[in-house]
């Protein structure tokens, strides 16, 4: 019985070779998408899973139960909690505290290994020796039990390691900081994969934090949100019981503060409960399935055409005494077979095209098909539910047919104006497609509309440089001496800047009532600060030489709207228990990617006799860069011989955003899968419209006898499938609608109709080119001869 | 083995119901060898059709072997007509993509009749009906009387006890087709009972009985030369007066 199965699958397969091409390029291009938007799931699915601990680590968070602010959450805790408050509780089993090196440089810090050499390493950490305990580290060097117990000891990363002293052992040798400070290299631990929230390059031990941070009570101290904690839970333990314990702890200093601990688990997809990331999965992983089920509609449809030339076998079979059941279960049987062959094809076509896949999605994080035997597994059990599922409907029909007429080759033809399977499916088809095409042109818009968008300052014709340097002293000398070259237009000195976010503090306001209070980001300026950046002024002044203004500070517009201030000229805010005076309100300006709401902002100005540790920004003139660049660059090593400032074009920061980078891999997989699903439809419609003409094919025969035009033959032939395009647009515009309704993100495009319009269009033209195509085959026959056939 | 009462079968669409069989009465004893005879259209395949259960009538009774098949549905009717009756045809309805070994093999799947059982029966079937050399060819590599050959080794390959031929010289040269009146001379002879659908006079004289059929009335019954009275008056009048 099965060899004869096999045979009789095989060789139909082998008859109509267009026909099985059509069919299995058709289910491989299908499973080979889903494969790959698979790997993309199970990748984002999968991170921290490396940590033998996964189940039982935890990061303690804060919320910041203050309604008016738009950052309620933030893993940048104090270390009071850790050393005061967590240590008591019996469900922990270890916590390590962590604080950032480079703190708010996103660049990193400089470590070189003879002070000359200096390399750029980004996520080097402060840490207590117990996170070996906690996270699951491999040393390839030194004693992992004791790496952190010693002050000024590091540890590095295989990586780093190997920059700093390639080709040799790192163990014992001795690497200098920024400022110069001297570390002894303890241990050198492997590379964290990519899919690791927490990568730390480096580690420096907790101990050497407040000598060389000059910040000595930190553990005491109740205020500083600058650290982060990591708690792995005794087995068993209840989290819940944690949060409950710990939910009061900051009462006496913000009561609005609630600590809690967040599973490792969620620190990817989800830290801060904001649905963000989750709707770009549910997105991909939707229209991945839509692909797959464009696929199985295909095989629905193009087998049901195909029953036809099986005619003569059914009607034999069922002479012969084979039941309808062993019918069914053959032709779904042969489905199941090609569904399964097309997996197997299908994780090849995936395996094949991952490098390119890479390259749309913009990351290196999918290796290989072959990673993950659970998720092949699973793929190939969808595959085989795939050929039950698209078998069942043409098995059905096949089995169903009577056998006289089978036997009589006589085609039972389909109600022609009713309602049939065939039809809805063609329409949930073409829905599929064009909904899927309006989604990729609305996120393609969105990514550029945030792209490309006024942020309400210049980031183009801009050079920075975060230089860390004990000097102090006046920056008004050095920009003086910039400002003779032509080259540069303007510069200026902060702790932050757009892209580079600043911490803040809550803060209550004139006029609110006593529980009001707001998050507000707060930043250091030097006088130039907007010029340079050109941000607008919306009322009062910018800082001013000709002012004392160490005590002003000026805010955004969002702060005067939520203080709802009408004239917050000369209004008074407290910041960090000093008075300041408003002197101006800067008009709003997008202080990271506008895929996030702005915030209230609070500028003081930078004293020019402080510490020069920060970041310089120059405007150079357009198309000055490279001389701009020399000019800065020799004017810093004058200035600041002792230190590094690496300049670099500001739109580097620009691309690094995270927001920025998302929106660009969700529209670049948006448009990728869009453009298989059209691909994939049109396979679909080929092979129908191939059957279709063939039916018609005395009709055409006739009416070319007749005379008809060839205009009026093709209108025959076409009219149907385009009222099933109008129909599926019906059903895929507001499905579009809501997708742009739900976008993630605090700014959206101003939605068009033309979207949707050139999606339709689009959809249409590659329907009609399909079918073209086969009418224009058809309508070359030669009449007599098709009606001699008959 | 096959008794009908006013069998009747149309044929309707929404605009035009055809009669095909109207109020048909008709025997076939068991051994019997009957040719059925009429012009085209006169729904000699339809009764074929129906007596072969592939397809079930408007109404009427339809006794198969006793039983009364006529309300049967399609999968009671599969189960009796499974290694009880084989088809020969005129256009040998051979599957393409199935060898010859292959195609006489059906029957015996449907049966799930054992592997090792079924080679056995299938050889000697095939040396028999002297195509074995061709076993492994495809019938599109055979002439006509060979395909032909090929559909009788399957419908005979379950020993069924009835064969219904519908035209099966129909699409053959006269020599080929004499070849075939002889095998199933022979099977009438070795028991099986037979019903023919033919054109031609000649073989139809071959049979004990000739049914002519025109318009969906069997008009004339007479005698073929292997008629013989003793064989059928043994029996009670078969037909209800009208």
């Amino acid at each position: 019985m099965f060899k004869q199965f096999f045979t009789l699958a095989i060789r139909n397969i082998l008859k109509d070779k267009l026909f099985s091409f059509i069919n299995f390029t058709n289910l491989v291009i299908g499973f080979a998408t889903f494969i790959l938007v698979a790997l993309i799931i199970n990748e984002e699915l999968s991170w921290d899973k490396g940590n033998e601990n996964y189940d039982r680590i935890y990061r303690l968070q804060l919320f910041m139960d203050e309604p008016a602010s738009t950052t309620q959450h933030t893993w940048s805790v104090t270390a009071a909690l850790s050393r005061h408050d967590l240590v008591k509780l019996p469900e922990i089993e270890k916590i390590a505290l962590l604080h950032d090196v480079s703190d708010n440089n996103m660049e990193g810090v400089f470590l070189s290994p003879d002070k000359k050499n200096q390399f750029l390493i980004r996520y080097g950490y402060f840490s207590d020796q117990s996170i070996f305990d906690i996270l699951t580290f491999k040393f390839l060097e030194g004693d992992m039990q004791k790496a952190l117990t010693q002050p000024n000891s590091v540890v590095l990363s295989k990586t780093v390691a190997n920059k700093l002293f390639p080709s040799e052992k790192a163990i014992g040798k001795v690497v200098y900081g920024e400022n110069k400070v001297q570390f002894t290299v303890t241990g050198v631990y492997a590379d964290f994969a990519a899919n690791t929230s927490l990568t730390p390059q480096y580690l420096l031990p907790m101990a050497s934090f407040g000598p060389i941070s000059n910040f000595k009570d930190y553990e005491t101290n109740y205020w500083a949100y600058a650290f982060y904690t990591y708690v792995l839970l005794k087995p068993n333990a209840n989290p819940a019981n944690v949060d409950k314990q710990i939910f009061s702890a900051l009462k006496d200093y913000r009561k609005e503060h609630h600590p809690y601990l967040r599973p490792l688990s969620m620190l990817h997809l989800n830290p801060y409960f904001q649905k963000d990331y989750h709707i770009f999965l549910s997105i991909i992983s939707a229209t991945a399935l839509f692909i797959l089920i464009l696929s199985s509609i295909n095989y629905i449809n193009l087998q049901t055409a195909n029953a036809t030339t099986r005619l003569r076998e059914i009607g034999i079979k069922k002479s012969v005494g084979f039941s309808k059941k062993m019918l069914l279960r053959q032709f779904v049987g042969e489905s199941v077979l090609s569904s399964f062959v097309s997996g197997l094809l299908g994780i090849y076509l995936a395996q094949l095209s991952l490098p390119l896949f890479n390259k749309i999605i913009g990351s290196n994080m999918l290796t290989s098909v072959f990673d993950s035997w659970s998720l092949l597994g699973i793929i190939l059990v969808v595959t085989v539910i795939t050929g039950i599922l698209s078998g069942l409907y043409p098995a059905y029909v096949i089995a169903s047919y009577n056998p006289v007429k089978a036997l009589k080759q006589k085609f039972v033809q389909d109600d022609a104006n009713g309602f049939s399977l065939k039809k809805a499916l063609i329409v949930i088809q073409f829905s599929i497609s064009l909904f899927l095409l309006i989604v990729s042109f609305i996120v393609y818009k969105q990514t550029n509309f945030m792209t490309t968008m006024n942020l309400g300052y210049n980031h183009n014709n801009l050079l920075y440089a975060n230089v860390t340097t004990y000097k102090v002293g006046s920056f008004e000398q050095v920009r003086d001496r910039l400002l003779q070259h032509p080259e540069i237009e303007d510069a200026c000195y902060s702790n932050y800047v757009p892209y580079i976010l600043p911490g803040g503090d809550v803060l209550s306001w004139e006029g609110a009532k006593s529980d009001d209070k707001v998050f507000v980001r707060i930043s250091k300026v030097s006088y130039d600060y907007q010029t340079t950046f050109k941000m607008q002024i919306e009322q009062g002044r910018n800082f001013s030489r000709e002012y004392a203004d160490k005590n002003s500070c000026m805010i955004n517009e969002t702060a005067t709207r939520i203080f709802n201030w009408k004239d917050p000229i000369g209004k008074s805010m407290k910041v960090f228990g000093k008075d300041y005076t408003v002197i101006g309100v800067m008009k709003d300006y997008y202080p990271q990617s506008p895929h996030n709401a702005i915030e209230p902002h609070l500028f003081r100005l930078m004293a020019d006799s402080v510490g020069l540790t920060g970041l310089y920004t120059i405007r150079f003139a357009p198309g000055k860069e490279q001389k701009a660049m020399q000019i800065v660059k020799d004017e810093f090593e004058r200035s600041y011989p002792e230190d590094v400032a690496r300049f670099k074009d500001y739109e580097h920061l620009v691309n690094m955003d995270n927001a920025n980078k998302g929106w660009e891999m969700f529209r670049n997989i948006t448009i990728f899968l869009a453009i298989l699903s059209i691909i994939i439809s049109s396979i679909g419609l080929f092979g129908l419209v191939m059957f279709y003409a063939k039916r018609k094919l005395k009709e055409i025969g006739l009416r070319k006898v007749f005379g008809f035009s060839l205009g009026s033959l093709y209108y025959t032939m076409t009219s149907g499938f385009i009222s099933y395009i109008l129909l599926s647009v019906l059903l895929a515009w507001p499905a579009g609608l809501y997708v742009y309704r739900n976008l993630p993100g605090a700014t959206k495009y101003p939605l068009q109709i033309w979207e949707f319009l050139l999606a339709t269009a689009i959809t249409l033209i590659v329907a009609l080119l399909t079918i073209s195509f086969q009418v224009l085959k058809a309508s070359q026959v030669d009449p007599a001869q098709i009606l001699k056939d008959e | 083995m096959i008794r009908t009462v006013k069998l009747t079968k149309i044929f309707g669409t929404e605009e035009v119901e055809t009669t095909a069989l109207n109020a048909i009465n008709f025997e076939v004893k068991k051994g019997e060898f009957v040719a059925v005879m009429g012009p085209s259209g006169c729904s000699k395949s339809t009764l074929m059709n129906i007596i072969g259960l592939l397809d079930s009538p408007n109404s009427g009774e339809f006794f198969f072997d006793g039983i009364d098949v006529a309300r049967f549905k399609e999968s009671q009717r599969t189960e009796l007509r499974k290694g009880n009756i084989g088809f020969i045809f005129q256009s040998f309805n051979l599957i393409d993509e199935l060898n010859v070994y292959e195609n006489v093999e059906l029957p015996l799947l449907a049966l799930k009749t054992p592997g090792a059982e079924r080679k056995r029966i299938i050889e000697e079937m095939l040396e028999q009906l002297k195509i074995s050399h061709r076993k492994k060819h495809f019938p599109k590599q055979l002439s006509g009387g060979q395909q032909q050959r090929v559909a009788i080794a399957r419908a005979l390959i379950t020993k069924p006890k009835l064969i219904l031929a519908d035209e099966p010289t129909g699409n053959l040269d006269s020599a080929n087709g004499e070849q075939v009146m002889q095998i199933l001379e022979k099977l009438n002879s070795e028991g099986t009972t037979i019903v023919i659908v033919t054109h031609s006079a000649e073989h139809a004289a071959r049979a004990h009985r000739i049914v002519n059929l025109f318009d969906g009335h069997i008009i004339t019954e007479q005698y073929g030369k292997k008629f013989t009275t003793a064989k059928l008056f043994t029996e009670p009048t078969l037909y209800p007066e009208n």
